[in-house]
């Protein structure tokens, strides 16, 4: 392919470059917050150590008496986890119905869903605080597990319904000359085939409730408070804890972030519904 | 056993009908073929007997059982699919395997079927692979041994040479024949292709939009096609139709010529005109003729070694005994 | 045939868990919108429960309407939410074109670039707004100083100093008031949701069609014809999507204005919806109910938009 504008002495030795600057700087801010962890809150704030400090451990080593960092962090697996499990739990079936039984009403079903995600959280936060508080629920990781797993099921059912489509309908049909059941169709052929799509669908799932700060914020004050709140409640130190603060900001996104790299290129098929490849 | 009755069985999506009441019997043991242009429903009425669609109205008989309400895999039909729609996460064994497997029958019984189909598809060597490292033929076998194994009472294949090339369907054309001469099952085939229908056919249904349009052998079709379509459908090159003052010296208003009963000389015979594309096979050479003033291009049919060229004034002799006629509605003139 | 209709009914856990999602809050929060309801008065107790005879039908909506902070919150919701759409797709795009061929360590750069997607929001926003914006101790604080101390050394140096002792100095930009903490908000975003775009663009610009590259080649096409006739059309069913998710996550942007922006008055709707709730809850659900309007009005466009192509 001797395309002529591939081949100028800019896209064999800029291109890398600047896609290399482009990559560093915006990785930069994570790179700092790590490198800021390692400070001590007092040299955090002194240009003098910038680059060059004796480095510490002590950020992390007090993490859990400085902000009771593995109680909030718990939550977070807790109320993460079983929404995840939850929403697929419901979602797959509903996906499956949608994709290999469709009827008249599937597309529109589909769309108000994925509407249903655009209404803002907020025109509904006192209802939500009235009625978890009314019914003994707030700040419980039911709740926390209840709204989670709520909020993703949209997303959830649509990634799910891509990639069963994917699934050649003949395969299905063939399942049912053959004579499975309903639960043998999901069972035998969906779940195999689809494990892929599942796993990431998961995945990214997991990884939204990790990151909620709304809900997980506003309907919790101590029991189920995840990192959101931990972080939302430390956000003003004015310079005085930078170290300290950095550390326990980087333990509550460096798990998600090394787990979000293993799941880059499904993330793109997943979020545009299988609209982009 | 496997008689398959049709009565007045209709089919609508919406508002749309896509199959109107249509009443058709298939014969034990028989190999049928619905054949018909792309639309004309020939795969719906395909699912509608293996239970993939439901009926709007009418009966689907098997063996003189009401079947319309029982589903797919309880009517003891297989399927093969155009798309093999082999489960690409299972080997060749456990494919063949798995409709038994669902029937719950017993390991060593699974086993010894399994080998067998094997034996007669030629997958012995291949059963420990999965579907995606197989060839497109190789594909469509296993497809077939998932079928036989069932023992089922018809075998409903979907358009299921349509995705292997000229070659190798060839091959595989006679491999389905030689499999129903040998399981004398009842087999019911759908393609768009009317040299696979002619070739494997006892029984063909010419189907166009929705309606079926002749049922019978193929030499039935092919020497009294009952409309103008069925005559246009079945043979090739396509028959040559000729209206106007000619077709009004034969009593109709449509008359129609094979290609292959037209006799091409350079001096004699009662049509003329000029030579324009000659397609030359080997065997055979198909000249197509233009400035009759009967047709737009008229079709021959000649030896291989007739040396016509581009631009020659030719003279047409059509076999009197074998002009078809047909009326203004289309209708055969018997 | 009775053997689909137990698969058909398989969708309804989902579709009734949503509509209960959606509908009972939602018509609480209508309902209060049109009583008075508040959580603390000793003038009148009685409005402390939500009640009918508490009725005040447009009353909230007039006085919604009537806060200058509400059309602020609009304006600013709007501002926020077009400028990260508008900078995310051109960065993404400009971006994406330009490390779109494969070149040493593409792998790593796409690992690092996709890094910030995954960031919780409360950490961005603590991350920019202290350790990087922060005019005294961020590092913008601490490079406007350094720049300072370098330019007050040069002004003492022989035959340039006269050069530089016209130069000011320069003052760090503080994010914290109203309208730079929009900016911050704006900025802060960006960082988090370009690489997504950048990664949508790139996928789909490698199913482009080269064929179709090398005949514009042929007919004399140049680099600037070839990305605006070829690859920017082809990036336009992308990019709409790129659009609807932004749209979808950004209309509800919430954590980085509550820590941004705390009392120094940059609000959004969801933001301004949280103060009222503190105490009127008359007057926050009526906002609730602008907000839906604004999010259906945008909904609907949207998924006029791009919906159709979704389904196929």
């Amino acid at each position: 392919m001797a395309i002529v504008a591939t081949t100028t002495k800019f896209s064999i030795y800029g291109r890398p470059v600047l896609a290399w600057i482009v990559g560093l700087i915006f990785f930069f801010p994570i790179f700092w917050l790590v490198l800021t962890s390692f400070k001590t809150d007092a040299d955090a704030v002194k240009p003098e150590f910038l680059f060059f400090f004796t480095p510490t451990l002590d950020n992390y080593l007090n993490m859990t008496e400085n902000y009771d960092y593995w109680r909030f962090a718990t939550n977070s697996v807790i109320t993460s986890v079983f929404a995840t499990v939850f929403a697929l739990a419901v979602g797959i079936p509903c996906a499956y119905a949608m994709a290999f039984n469709p009827s008249r009403a599937t597309k529109d079903v589909l769309m108000w869903m994925l509407s249903t995600k655009m209404l803002p959280a907020a025109a509904v936060l006192y209802p939500m605080t009235f009625i978890t508080k009314s019914i003994g629920l707030f700040d419980t990781h039911f709740m926390v597990i209840l709204v989670l797993m709520l909020i993703n099921l949209p997303i959830v059912i649509w990634m799910l319904f891509t990639y069963f489509k994917e699934i050649p309908k003949d395969i299905i049909e063939a399942g049912q000359m053959d004579g499975v059941s309903t639960w043998g169709e999901v069972k035998e052929i969906l779940i195999p085939l689809a494990w892929g799509g599942i796993a990431s669908t998961a995945l990214l799932c997991f990884i939204f409730c990790w990151n909620e700060a709304y809900w997980t914020v506003r309907l919790t004050t101590t029991e189920a408070a995840t990192l959101s709140k931990l972080i939302e409640g430390n956000r003003a130190p004015e310079g005085l804890f930078f170290g300290r603060l950095s550390a326990v900001s980087a333990a509550a996104v460096g798990p998600i972030v090394v787990l979000g790299w293993f799941c880059q290129k499904q993330l793109v098929q997943g979020l545009t519904f299988g609209a982009v490849k | 056993m496997g008689r398959i009755v049709l009565e007045n069985v209709t089919k609508s999506f919406g508002e749309t009908q896509v199959i109107p009441p249509l009443n058709l019997t298939i014969e034990d043991g028989e190999f049928a073929v619905f054949v018909g242009p792309s639309g004309c429903g020939k795969s719906t009425l395909l699912r509608l007997i293996a239970g993939l669609e439901e009926t709007t109205s009418g009966q689907i008989l098997i063996d003189g059982e009401d079947a319309t309400q029982i589903p797919p895999s309880k009517r003891g039909l297989a399927m093969v699919f155009q798309s093999y729609a082999l489960y690409p996460h299972m080997t060749v064994r456990k494919n063949i395997a798995f409709p038994l497997r669902m029937a719950k029958m017993d390991q060593s019984e699974i086993d010894k079927k399994v080998e067998g189909a094997a034996k007669i598809l030629n997958l012995a060597d291949y059963l420990e692979q999965k579907p995606g490292q197989l060839s497109g033929g190789q594909r469509q076998r296993v497809a077939i041994g998932r079928a036989i194994v069932r023992e089922p009472a018809a075998f409903l294949f979907d358009e299921p040479l349509s995705n292997l090339d000229a070659a190798l369907r060839v091959g595989m054309r006679l491999e389905i024949s030689e499999l129903h001469n040998r399981l004398e099952t009842t087999m019911i085939y759908v393609t768009h292709d009317q040299v696979e229908a002619m070739t494997m056919a006892n029984k063909i249904v010419v189907l166009r939009a929705g309606h079926i349009e002749q049922v019978g052998s193929p030499l039935d079709l092919y020497r009294t096609p009952r409309n103008l379509f069925v005559a246009g459908f079945i043979g090739s090159p396509k028959m040559n139709f000729i209206e106007g003052p000619e077709a009004e010296k034969h009593g109709a208003k449509t008359i129609g010529v094979r290609p292959e009963h037209i006799t091409v000389s350079a001096d004699t015979g009662p049509w003329s005109g000029r030579v324009g594309v000659s397609e030359h096979l080997g065997s055979d050479t198909f000249f197509h003729i233009h400035d009759t003033g009967l047709a737009e291009t008229i079709t021959v049919r000649a030896d291989g070694e007739v040396g016509f060229k581009h631009g020659d004034t030719v003279h047409l002799t059509p076999r009197a005994d074998v002009i078809h006629r047909f009326d203004a509605e289309g209708l055969r003139i018997a | 045939m009775s053997s689909r209709k137990l698969p058909r009914l398989l969708q309804t856990p989902a579709v009734v868990l949503l509509l209960i999602w959606m509908l009972i809050p939602l018509s609480m929060t209508l309902y209060f919108s049109f009583i008075r309801y508040v959580l603390n008065s000793l003038r009148r107790p009685e409005w402390t429960t939500p009640s009918l005879s508490n009725w005040r039908g447009f009353g909230n909506y007039e006085f919604v309407l009537n806060s200058k902070d509400f059309l602020f919150a609009i304006q600013n919701s709007l501002f926020i939410v077009c400028s990260i759409l508008f900078l995310t797709v051109a960065l993404g795009v400009l971006i994406a074109v330009m490390i779109n061929k494969a070149f040493p360590g593409q792998g790593i750069v796409r690992v690092l670039l996709i890094s910030p997607f995954f960031v919780m929001p409360a950490v961005n926003a603590v991350l920019w707004i202290n350790m990087i914006l922060d005019p005294v101790l961020g590092l913008q604080g601490l490079a406007v100083n350094g720049i300072n101390d370098l330019i007050a050394s040069l002004q003492g140096a022989p035959g340039i100093g006269w050069f530089f002792s016209l130069w000011p100095e320069i003052e760090p930009i503080s994010f914290r008031a109203t309208q730079t903490s929009a900016y911050a908000v704006i900025i802060m975003v960006t960082w988090q949701w370009t690489p997504f775009a950048v990664l949508i663009f790139m996928t789909s610009l490698q199913s482009e069609d080269q064929q179709q590259k090398e005949a514009a080649v042929l007919d004399g096409a140049g680099t600037y014809s070839q990305f605006r006739f070829l690859t920017l059309p082809h990036l336009s069913r992308p990019i709409a999507i790129v659009v609807m998710i932004q749209a979808i996550f950004h209309l509800s942007l919430y954590a980085e204005i509550e820590i941004v922006s705390r009392g120094n008055g940059n609000k959004n709707l969801p933001y301004l919806i949280g103060e009222f709730a503190n105490n009127n809850i008359g007057a926050a659900s009526a906002t609730g109910i602008f907000a839906v309007i604004l999010a259906n009005v945008v909904a609907i466009f949207l998924l006029r938009m791009i919906g159709k192509t979704l389904m196929e």
